[in-house]
């Protein structure tokens, strides 16, 4: 391209003296002719002008610059393509940045055809001004349904998610414009369809109605700035394009309606615009049958800003699973004890032992899961050196509470089916007992309630601001006298004195000035004696530390902005960590007043975390959808779960370390493998918020509590999925509509469910196993006339 | 079952909740009268728009409070985060309790509205009540939710009630007993089949078979089963020992009903099956063995339905009309004694049949027979003084409306016979002028002229004492 592109005063313009600078002067005979003759039709005068200028000094200087006098029409396309998808102003022609459409363009060897593009080039100047008309989103998307509708089935999985961007980008286009009317019929006449998999997405668009909210919006700039990530095998994607381009599929029955007319080729172009700036097809190379039913929900979306970029990649990943590879191996192990710690341990474990029963003494104090690696203590969070008394004694009795555990196994139930007759005997070895802790009189509901790991204490935060505490024991709650000389305490006995005289069971922590929303018990003593420390947070921003001793509040460690919803110790004491509205979660240690690491990357509040039970690692929930993993110490992301339909409510890491349970407000629960970053399973059959997750000692059985006033017990083994639908359809056949929608929502429930524990009235906002396997729910009782 | 109720965003009609009227009522308030309408539209969406903005952030408060309902907590929480000033004065303890009211009763294109009630606090008691209550502390309580996977069967638990049950199966609720059949059968039996499962094992094999075998020979009615059809009617008219079939018949009747008259396509064939059902129910009510009383208020709503349904099949509906009539006044001689508020509750559907708006030709024409079914009180209440005859008599100007009069007119024979010898009204004297006029006003000009020929039929059906009865 010897000659300069003139200016670019006009859409049209720019692009009809493209094909003239690249052309042979020898060949204006035909071609230029008729692109001059093109001009002069459609008045544009300027271009004429401009265009006869640049033939003329093109004929002098390719006369001097080249020998050859012919360009082959590939070359002359080839170059155009160059051209035209140079992004001089993106998202205004939608043919700028459409390989695709120039592949199928490569197609048209003679020069006449050229002709034919230059008019379809040219029609776009007016359809600047037609964009804007509302009938042809209305109609493109129609014909879009229809054609996906219409497809084979095999393709229908991998198509049917290219709707709901297109709708969006419809809808939002329409609202921008300022077509509310428009905008609502066409949201009305066309969301029912995507009502089952995107209903909270969608009625947050419904809820947009003039072009400022579109600017203000996060999401809708975000459906504006960010592709939206849809994965296509290469035969599926062929066949989109083949449509959008061509108008037919290609493809058998009912396809190939494809558009006509003026009207439909509008439809066309503004999907097509929508398809070409909007959209990114993550092509796969599997075949579109091994595709299945929920596997869109892992790879499709707004994936680019959630998924944490490399600042030295060039390219923006779009792989959740591409980045999850990328991030490096994770040392999921068990936490490595000292020598002398394992050795301190064996000693009192001797002194301890019962005498009726022989200790094993080869009994694994290290425990060790296959297949992970362990870090080394160097790796962990800086903890004292030295060991205590406290810390002895904990281990011996994790060791004692390994050998009398309930062992939990429901593989053996999945595999000969729950429902069979033959599963009442299994049952037994296979499901845990469940002791309820219901709450009585309580008028605003209680947001959080949490057990000691000892289950001596059991303490529940309301939204009244304050802390409940209740001794499970019946002892008595006592604090410490305020009026003493320090001088006088000169050894335990001493302290002992300055408790309180009387007291009773329950005791009231006042201090937060706002709900409070999570709990959480230090796990320094294990559940060989009684917590000394409570952490707390609440809607005020703060997180509390109280002393069980004195029943005073320690420190208030202030940083957040806004509500804390959730607070963790780390498994080992010290540290803990904090999630906040404010879309970061921290790490603190009790000691310091300030955050030690921030872990900024989530869209929108971080909801629930937890920690990986060797420390290492941390995992958030998020109302972005997402979970993440980050490496505590690095405060790095180094795990990003994409698959929720809705924010997420809880999260739970198996003890063995090698599993994440992520529930959500769609209702699911979704089984992650740390190591792989990939979804497991997705478990559903709950019908109101899940609350609350915990894992089996095992880490074999996963329990989840929920506000439709049930328990239920889920196989973490088990394969999963819903039950075959085969055998629902024999029975349904014949019967009412009533009975079949009944069905539906049975087979909601996939087939690793193993029981369901209903209550009365009772929301369960906590599940818990204790670490011998019996499982302690909780939940506050809903009177009928309560609201 | 009354489960947590889930809260869904009906994001469909989500648009356009809040009305640009309400926009204009406020800027009147505030004395801007002539709001442009595009600006009061715009501003209405976008008061719709920041209320959605405070009601996604309360949202998740409520979530994190661990509730399900919002309160006016989670939109204070909601306003101090998005930096608003929270409106004071609304506590979650005390939540307002909203009235519902028509503004404008007459035009009903105006929406509901919504306003708090005030209420009214006497000092004088409030002050007279001493003792305060306070509210009772938390409290906890434990128990055994499930042991080794298996729930024990103790109050604090809920009844042990399978999925399959919580459907509203009324046949579960006739026989009264757990099913804790269900239990096996959970996932495998739906719908009829379950209901089969219960009747195996509630009734005996013989019964079972006794109940496959009449109800197919009565159902579908084929004319040359008509042997067949009377002997099982015949049979359940007289046999004993049908008592524990009972509530299964009765559902299987209601079933029919409504899912003939569901249909509603109106063939013959459907007329022919009404029949059959009505036949039983009078044959069932004809039992003397059968002990029907529990069952009442299970037949009498498909003898209702046929009675006042408004497109029964043509070539039957005055037959079905009728005989549902007529069994209905059966069941009414039958029961009225043992259960007296039977009467006035069937009168009052009739009535509400005869006298509401926008009912149909048909609909009025079986509340009419009901009425007679019912009785000479009945056809009093309802026509004369419930007005049901005016009513009839606007309608009968329209086309098709004519034979209605003409049931009215039978209606009123039976109320009081026509006089064989009749003496017309004198308009001229004084009292049958007034017995002109009263029958004027209590059921219209049509039946007036119609009644003007024979006065004491005129006299009788107002009530009064005929003109021959005060001259002896």
């Amino acid at each position: 391209m010897s000659t300069g592109t003139p200016g670019p005063a006009q859409s049209p313009t720019q692009e009809e003296p493209t094909p003239n600078a690249t052309q042979d002067v020898i060949q204006v005979a035909d071609t230029d002719r008729l692109v001059l003759e093109y001009l002069k039709v459609r008045g544009y005068k300027a271009a004429e002008e401009v265009l006869s200028e640049l033939m003329e000094d093109d004929a002098s200087e390719s006369n001097k610059a080249s020998g050859s006098n012919t360009i082959s029409a590939d070359e002359l396309i080839s170059k155009i393509a160059v051209f035209a998808s140079k992004p001089s102003r993106p998202g205004e022609n939608v043919f700028k940045s459409t390989p695709n459409v120039l592949e199928g363009l490569v197609g048209m060897n003679n020069p006449t055809t050229i002709h034919d593009l230059i008019a379809s080039l040219g029609a776009i100047g007016a359809e600047d001004i037609l964009v804007s008309d509302p009938t042809d989103k209305h109609g493109g998307y129609r014909e879009l349904e229809a054609w996906v509708e219409g497809s084979l089935d095999m393709y229908q999985p991998e198509l049917r998610p290219v709707l709901f961007p297109i709708f969006c980008h419809f809808y939002l286009d329409l609202i921008q414009a300022g077509y509310k009317d428009a905008g609502r019929s066409f949201f009305n006449h066309f969301s029912p369809q995507l009502m089952t998999n995107h209903r909270p997405t969608l009625h947050h668009l419904s809820t947009l109605t003039l072009p400022a909210h579109v600017h203000n919006d996060d999401l809708a700039q975000r459906f504006k700035n960010e592709k939206y990530v849809v994965k296509m095998s290469r035969s599926g994607l062929s066949l989109l394009i083949g449509w959008l381009t061509e108008g037919s599929s290609g493809e058998g029955t009912g396809a190939g309606i494809g558009f006509s007319g003026e009207t439909g080729k509008r439809g066309r172009s503004a999907t097509l615009g929508v398809v070409n700036n909007h959209l990114r097809f993550d092509v796969t190379t599997a075949s579109s049958t091994a595709v299945t039913p929920n596997s869109w929900e892992e790879s499709t979306g707004l994936l680019s800003s959630l998924i944490p970029q490399n600042k030295n990649a060039t390219t923006t990943l779009i792989d959740p699973r591409a980045f999850n590879a990328s991030a490096g191996q994770l040392k999921l192990g068990p936490t490595p004890l000292s020598e002398d710690f394992q050795t301190a341990i064996k000693e009192q474990a001797m002194i301890d032992r019962e005498l009726s029963t022989s200790y094993d003494f080869n009994y694994n104090i290290q425990p060790t899961v296959p297949g992970t690696i362990a870090p080394t203590t160097a790796e962990l969070l800086p903890h004292p050196p030295t060991f205590k008394t406290l810390d002895v004694r904990r281990e011996v009795e994790r060791v004692r509470d390994e050998r009398k555990r309930i062992r939990l196994e429901p593989s053996t139930l999945t595999a000969i089916g729950v429902n069979s007759p033959a599963a009442a005997t299994y049952r037994a070895s296979a499901l845990p007992s469940v002791c309820v802790y219901t709450l009585h009189d309580v008028p605003e509901g209680a947001p959080c309630i949490e057990f000691s790991p000892d289950v001596s204490t059991m303490a529940a935060g309301f939204a009244e601001s304050y802390i409940r505490l209740w001794s499970l024991k019946g002892e008595k709650l006592r604090g410490m006298r305020s009026d003493f000389q320090p001088s006088s305490v000169k050894d335990a006995a001493s302290l002992r004195k300055l408790k309180e005289k009387g007291g009773t069971t329950t005791r009231k922590l006042i201090g937060h000035s706002g709900p409070v929303y999570s709990l959480s018990f230090d796990p320094l003593s294990g559940s060989a004696a009684s917590p000394r420390h409570l952490l707390s947070s609440s809607a005020d921003g703060t997180a509390r530390l109280w002393s069980l001793d004195t029943m005073t509040n320690l420190v208030a460690y202030r940083g957040h902005q806004n509500p804390v919803w959730d607070v963790k110790w780390s498994p080992m004491g010290i540290y803990f960590a904090t999630a906040s509205r404010d879309r970061t979660a921290r790490l603190w240690s009790t000691d310091r007043a300030t955050a030690l690491r921030i872990y900024a990357g989530h869209l929108s509040d971080v909801d629930c975390l937890d920690f990986h039970p060797n420390s290492l690692y941390l995992a958030t929930g998020s109302s972005d959808w997402t979970a993440r993993l980050w490496d505590v110490q690095r405060g790095s992301c180094v795990r990003v779960f994409i698959g929720h339909q809705g924010g997420l409510s809880t999260l739970a890491i198996s003890p063995d370390g090698r599993y994440l349970a992520s529930a959500g407000e769609d209702l699911a629960i979704n089984l992650w493998d740390l190591g792989s970053g990939k979804r497991i399973k997705k478990m559903t059959g709950h019908k109101a918020s899940i609350y609350s997750l915990t894992f089996s000692a095992e880490s074999s059985l996963l329990v989840s509590g929920s506000a439709d006033w049930t328990m239920r017990c889920w196989d973490v083994k088990g394969a999963g999925g819903l039950p075959n639908k085969q055998q629902n359809g024999a029975i349904v056949n014949g019967f009412s509509s009533a009975d079949a929608n009944k069905d539906e929502i049975d087979s909601s429930e996939t087939t690793d469910l193993l029981a369901t524990f209903p209550t009365k009235r009772t929301p369960i906002i906590k599940v818990e196993f204790t670490p011998r396997n019996l499982c302690l729910a909780a939940g506050p009782h809903l009177s009928p006339d309560q609201r | 079952m009354s489960k947590p109720v889930k809260l869904r965003g009906l994001a469909g009609q989500g648009a356009g909740v809040y009305k640009p009227e309400a926009i204009r009522d406020i800027a009147e308030s505030l004395n801007v009268t002539g709001l442009p309408d595009a600006v009061a539209s715009a501003l209405a969406s976008d008061v719709e728009y920041r209320i959605h903005q405070v009601v996604e952030e309360a949202a998740r408060f409520m979530r994190h409070a661990r509730r399900t309902t919002m309160t006016t907590d989670d939109i204070d929480q909601a306003f101090r985060v998005l930096n608003i000033e929270p409106l004071y004065g609304h506590s979650p303890h005390n939540p307002p309790t909203f009235r519902r009211s028509i503004p404008y009763p007459s035009n009903s294109t105006t929406g509901t509205l919504y306003f708090v009630e005030d209420e009214e606090i006497d000092f004088d008691r409030v002050l007279r009540e001493e003792k305060i209550t306070l509210p009772k502390p938390v409290s906890w309580t434990a128990h055994w939710l499930a042991v080794e996977g298996v729930q024990p069967l103790i109050p604090e638990n809920p009844p042990a009630i399978t999925k399959d049950t919580e459907e509203p199966s009324t046949l579960k609720s006739i026989t009264g007993q757990p099913s804790t059949s269900a239990l096996v059968t959970q996932s495998t039996a739906k719908g009829r089949q379950q209901n089969q499962q219960l009747v195996k094992q509630v009734l005996s094999r013989e019964l079972q078979l006794y109940y496959a075998r009449l109800t197919s020979s009565l159902l579908p009615p084929a004319p040359e089963d008509y042997i067949k059809r009377t002997a099982a009617l015949a049979s359940l008219r007289h046999d004993a020992g049908l008592q524990a079939l009972l509530p299964y018949l009765v559902r299987w009747v209601a079933e029919g009903v409504v899912n003939t008259l569901r249909a509603g396509s109106q063939i013959e064939a459907d007329g022919r099956v009404l029949e059959v059902l009505l036949d039983v129910t009078s044959a069932l009510l004809d039992n003397s063995t059968l002990f029907v009383e529990p069952y009442l208020h299970q037949m009498l709503p498909p003898v209702l339905s046929i009675l006042l349904h408004s497109s029964l099949p043509l070539t039957h509906s005055t037959h079905l009309r009728t005989s549902a009539a007529q069994t209905m006044s059966h069941l009414l001689t039958q029961h009225s004694t043992t259960y007296p508020s039977l009467a006035p509750r069937i009168m009052k559907t009739l009535l509400l049949a005869l006298v509401s708006a926008g009912k149909s030709r048909g609909t009025r024409e079986g509340a009419i027979r009901g009425l007679v079914g019912v009785g000479k009180d009945a056809i009093r209440k309802g026509l004369i003084e419930g007005h049901g005859a005016k009513v009839v008599a606007q309608e009968s100007q329209m086309p098709g409306y004519s034979s209605l009069a003409e049931t009215v007119t039978d209606a009123f024979a039976i109320l009081f016979p026509r006089s064989k010898s009749p003496v017309p009204l004198n308009l001229a004297d004084s009292s049958d002028a007034g017995v002109i006029r009263k029958l004027r006003e209590s059921i219209g000009d049509l039946f007036t002229e119609r009644m003007l020929y024979d006065s004491a039929w005129a006299r009788g059906v107002l009530g009064e004492p005929s003109s021959d009865d005060m001259l002896i």
